[in-house]
Order: structure tokens, then sequence, then C-alpha cells
């Protein structure tokens, strides 16, 4: 028994679908033997440079035990399979529960996206009340000026 | 504060820390000018050309 770390990245346009492959993939790990010990779905992201003319990519992690003997198949199954755009498995040494850089990397950004769309509501709020607070110290000014003005005269 | 912060374990994933150690045209960043231990810097390489594959970090600025 082997610790293995699988990344897929999948065709963008079928990110849609990607629950259906998961439970395809998840079968055919556990059809040939292989325990999974944690599923990962990162989600959309920017490629660092385009893959077969796509500019972004559906990443998954599995973190998986099994027989070394069985990995060839398994890459069989994924070369021929045209929503991977590029697979790599990994050998590791131990296999962390923990939440990878990757996914809690993607959480935060959507996170943040919520929020962003939160605060520009507030910024456009305050600038409301800015432009308020600005007439009324025109207001003021035009007063303070008037007399002024008057003098001149 | 250290140029080049060494991470507590050696991830492909952790781009943050490897973009340290790649210069602005994608290139891997010397031993001689990171100056961080051999075995260190073997790590590193392994995981930056793992992470190049997975496209998380570009080879060059020339992709298209």
């Amino acid at each position: 028994m082997n610790n293995y770390e699988t990344i897929l990245i999948i065709n963008p346009n079928l990110s849609s679908k990607v629950a259906d492959f998961q439970t395809k993939f998840e079968k055919l790990l556990t059809d040939n033997s292989f325990e999974i010990k944690k599923v990962e779905d990162i989600g959309r992201r920017q490629l660092a440079y385009s893959i077969n003319n796509h500019h972004k990519g559906h990443y998954l992690l599995y973190r998986m035990q099994g027989d070394p003997k069985n990995i060839s198949e398994i890459e069989t199954k994924i070369k021929y399979d045209e929503a991977i755009i590029r697979h790599l498995i990994l050998a590791v040494k131990d296999l962390s529960g923990e939440d990878s850089v990757l996914l809690t990397e993607a959480l935060e950004s959507k996170n943040k996206k919520s929020e962003s769309t939160e605060e520009s509501e507030k910024v456009i709020k305050k600038d409301k009340k800015l432009e308020k607070s600005t007439e009324e110290v025109s207001d003021k000014e035009d007063s303070k000026d008037s007399p002024t003005e008057v003098e001149e005269e | 504060m250290k140029k080049f912060q060494l991470p507590n374990n050696f991830d492909y994933k952790n781009t943050d820390i490897l973009k340290q150690f790649i210069t602005e045209t994608g290139k891997i960043v010397p031993a001689r000018v990171t100056g961080i231990s051999a075995s260190n810097q073997r790590k590193i390489t392994k995981s930056i050309k793992i992470a190049r594959f997975l496209a998380l970090l570009p080879y060059t600025d020339m992709h298209q």
C-alpha cells in the first residue's frame, strides 16, 4: 500500500458537469482497490499558460491509498479521457488530512469576492454621504461669499 | 526579514512561497543567489518544476 496524490485539470467547459465526472472517477479508483482519503474540488483557476487553447482549468485533488500495480490502469483510463487536459499522480510519504493551500486560496478569493461586492455597496453609500456633506459645505461657502461680494460692490 | 523565506514543508501547491524563487521571466533563481542549502534548493527546484507542469507557475513570460 502506497500513498498517492492525484491532480487532475479538467476542461473548463465541462466545469458544470464535474460532479458526474467525480462519481465516475471515484468509481474507477474504488474498482482498482484504491481507498480515497480526501477529495478536494478546488474549482476553476487561471492557468499560468494555455493548455490546448484553454486559459482556465478546473482543478481536482485526490489523496488516496492503494496498490502501485493498479496505477498504470488508471493512467491509461485518464489518457483516453478527453475531459482531462492534464493529470499528475505523485507518490507521497504521508497523507495529510488538512486542506491544501490551493483550496484555501480558492475559498479565500471566493469570500473576498462576496465581501468586495458588499464593500463596493458600502463605498457607494459613503460617496453619497460625502456628496451630501460637500453640498452642505458649498452652501455655507456661498453664504459666506455673498456678503463679501456685497461689500465689494 | 530574509529575502527568501523557506516553507515549513515543501509543497508544489504553495505558489506564493515558490514565486520568491523564480525570476520575473520565470527562471529558477540559482542557489548562489538564494543562499539556501543545497538540499533545500533541490527540494524547491523539484516543487517548482511540478508546479510548472500543472500550470500553477509559468515556464517563461513568453507564453502566448
